[in-house]
């Protein structure tokens, strides 16, 4: 079958009623979770997880790779409104998107956003349905040493790219594996740290875990404050960008999309990182670079864009070579394992189903939210008046039920409080929990890869550095993570000189 | 003495470093050439050992104006904890008094604690939310919810 082909036989599955169905509904509790501040594509995800369960395989991936993109097209409107970023991905577009609020032109702002987030999101997903075939055949080629590499560079560069010192992302990195052991061992299916109880034979459950670590240890930071976010009171027209608006923004919304796609593609990439870097690009390549923070349409078009194909760049990654770029897509690493479905090179070869199902659900949900998003506007400013007293009682209560209802176990629920109030410390003692949860989904293959690799070589680990891509891999991960300790080290000295000299005042 | 939070931290992961290094090494950490069930665990446990004392070293080193009790100074300690054992006694009871009870006592005393003005509010919500949960979750999609010993 040619790609016209394996599309036409992707729309046959993504068309049928109950996708349809389940897409609408994805897209929808997407936009809804990134339109409500604090939860996230990784909440929200975490939190259905289980839900999807209960759904066939191809439901169950569309339904959350809804989700996902949904989130990204929700945040900006909070983003724009509120000037409270929906989700980590919308952080930039307060800056120009709330000026532009303030100025009367929300209605643009929410209009230039939607319309970008569609024209990246299908780029992005044209970009998918291209490149995937050559990179699994690639991915084919991978023997032990080079999955091991490939892991180790997605690890470095989760903990390079996270926003708090590399030596804490790497910290819960290493934490993220010791987790990861508990459990049978792959090779000798030999117990590990299973403390006497059956529960752990299997190891934890990623649902709990993660639904703990984000979900419920949001609730409890969130409880702690009091004040509720303002809303901006000014009349939503004009959602159609004008003439004007579209000259300006037409450049910021194709560069965003294809370097937001690029960047969705690389291991650690993020929506997030390619946000931050589209506004960067846009304010550089700006003749009036003054106008970025006061209301400028590209500082809004550009991340907006770029948020969205970076979505969908990230699952070439995922489906070819089976390894998640970013925490968000770990967790749909977790559940298409759960579903029995192993994502790598041989997806596209005994899942065509679920690969091309999901590349045409993901057309069929940015026409859905381009259709549904604009009008629905409205509905999201009155979603935005819930309080959160009432929110907070339901997050809760949804945990409960996913985590319980995976293996119809309180353990389950147990293993998802525990990790909430762990969740609920990291963030007390400013540690992230998304290298925690990648290290997580990727322990059990590194431990099987580099295991494999030490066998094979006879214990020697210069095996990494005779073969091309592992060596070259294995290389720059080790360059980035020097850099970054070295940075470290440099910062830690120039605090403490700076509080020597502080000391002798 | 410790006076930040990294120096408190870093003295937590050093506990569990240790901790997983004699678990591994009971499971078997083999060698490089035969790497055993605990080789994996063993090694990134001392990884992060390593990783806590240099943590340690530094935040003593800087010597931060911040004390450890600064963050916690505006953190309403009660709601925080209140939540997590009305979870964690959920979790307890789920099995014998069933869903439907034990869902409807979580909601009224979350709706409660969140501290909705009127109590024919708070009631209304935690009944509308366990019966709804209990509808989505149980009869549309077949999540098997438990009965507890009254069966219901």
């Amino acid at each position: 079958m040619d790609t016209f082909d394996s599309l036409l036989y992707g729309f046959s599955i993504g068309l049928q009623p109950a996708n349809i169905l389940v897409c609408f509904i994805g897209v929808l509790v997407g936009t809804l979770t990134g339109v409500l501040p604090g939860i996230g594509p990784v909440g929200a995800i975490s939190i259905l997880l289980p839900i999807s369960f209960h759904l066939p395989p191809i439901s169950g991936i569309i339904l959350l790779a809804g989700i996902y993109y949904g989130c990204m097209y929700g945040g900006s409107t909070t983003s724009i409104l509120v000037n409270i970023p929906g989700e980590a991905a919308s952080v930039v577009t307060c800056l120009d998107g709330y000026e532009m609020a303030k100025k009367g032109r929300a209605g643009a702002a929410l209009g230039i956003a939607a319309f970008g987030s569609f024209f990246a999101g299908t780029l992005g997903v044209v970009g998918l349905m291209l490149f995937a075939a050559p990179l699994a055949k690639l991915g084919l080629k991978f023997g032990p040493p080079e999955y091991a590499a490939v892991i180790f560079l997605g690890l470095t560069l989760i903990i390079y790219l996270s926003q708090g010192p590399v030596i804490k992302g790497l910290m819960m990195g290493a934490f993220g594996l010791i987790l990861s052991c508990i459990g049978l061992d792959p090779i000798q299916a030999s117990p590990r740290m299973i403390f006497n109880t059956l529960h752990l034979w299997d190891g934890i459950d990623l649902a709990p875990l993660a639904m703990g670590l984000f979900g419920v240890s949001e609730v409890l930071i969130n409880i702690e404050k009091a004040a509720a976010p303002e809303i901006l009171k000014t009349k939503i027209k004009n959602l159609f960008p004008t003439l004007l608006d579209w000259m300006q923004a037409k450049w910021a919304i194709l560069r965003g999309s294809i370097l937001g796609f690029l960047l969705g593609v690389l291991p650690g990439g993020s929506p997030v990182i390619a946000a931050f870097a589209s506004y960067g690009i846009e304010k550089r390549l700006s003749k009036e670079p003054h106008r970025f923070g006061k209301g400028a349409i590209e500082g809004v078009a550009g991340p907006e864009s770029a948020n969205n194909s970076a979505c969908s760049g990230g699952f070439i990654p995922l489906f070819t070579l089976g390894i998640p770029p970013n925490v968000v897509l770990a967790l749909f690493f977790g559940a298409m394992m759960i579903h029995g479905i192993r994502p790598g090179p041989l997806l596209l070869q005994d899942h065509p189903d679920i690969f091309w199902g999901v590349v045409s659900s993901m057309y069929i949900g940015n026409v859905m939210l381009l259709v549904l998003n604009l009008p629905l506007i409205p509905l999201w400013v009155q979603v935005l008046k819930i309080p959160y007293r009432i929110l907070f009682p339901l997050i809760l209560l949804f945990c409960l039920i996913g985590s319980y209802s995976l293996k119809t176990s309180a353990f389950d629920t147990l293993v998802m409080i525990f990790s909430g109030v762990i969740g609920y410390l990291f963030r007390k003692f400013e540690y992230e929990a998304a290298p925690l949860i990648l290290a997580f989904v990727l322990g059990p293959m590194l431990e099987l890869s580099l295991r494999q690799t030490l066998i094979i070589s006879g214990g020697s680990l210069l095996i990494f550095f005779t073969r091309p891509i592992s060596a070259v891999t294995l290389t720059f991960s080790i360059l980035l993570l020097s850099s970054s300790v070295i940075a470290y080290f440099k910062r830690a000295k120039r605090s403490q000189e700076v509080s020597g000299s502080r000391g002798k005042r | 003495m410790i006076t930040n939070r990294d120096q408190l931290s870093s003295l937590f992961w050093l506990a569990i470093s240790i901790f997983v290094c004699v678990e591994s090494l009971q499971d078997d950490v083999g060698s490089f050439i035969t790497p055993g069930p605990g080789f994996f665990p063993f090694w990134s446990a001392v990884i992060l050992g390593g990783l806590a004392i240099v943590l340690a070293v530094t935040s003593f080193l800087r010597k931060d104006r911040e004390e450890l009790t600064e963050q916690w100074i505006d953190v309403k300690w009660g709601k925080v904890l209140w939540v997590v054992a009305s979870l964690l006694i959920y979790s307890l009871l789920l099995n014998t008094l069933g869903y439907l009870l034990t869902t409807l006592g979580l909601m009224l005393f979350l709706f409660a604690l969140a501290g909705r003005a009127k109590i024919w509010s708070w009631l209304g919500s935690a009944l509308l939310a366990t019966l709804l949960s209990y509808l989505v979750f149980y009869s549309w999609l077949n999540v098997q919810l438990p009965k507890g010993k009254l069966g219901f």
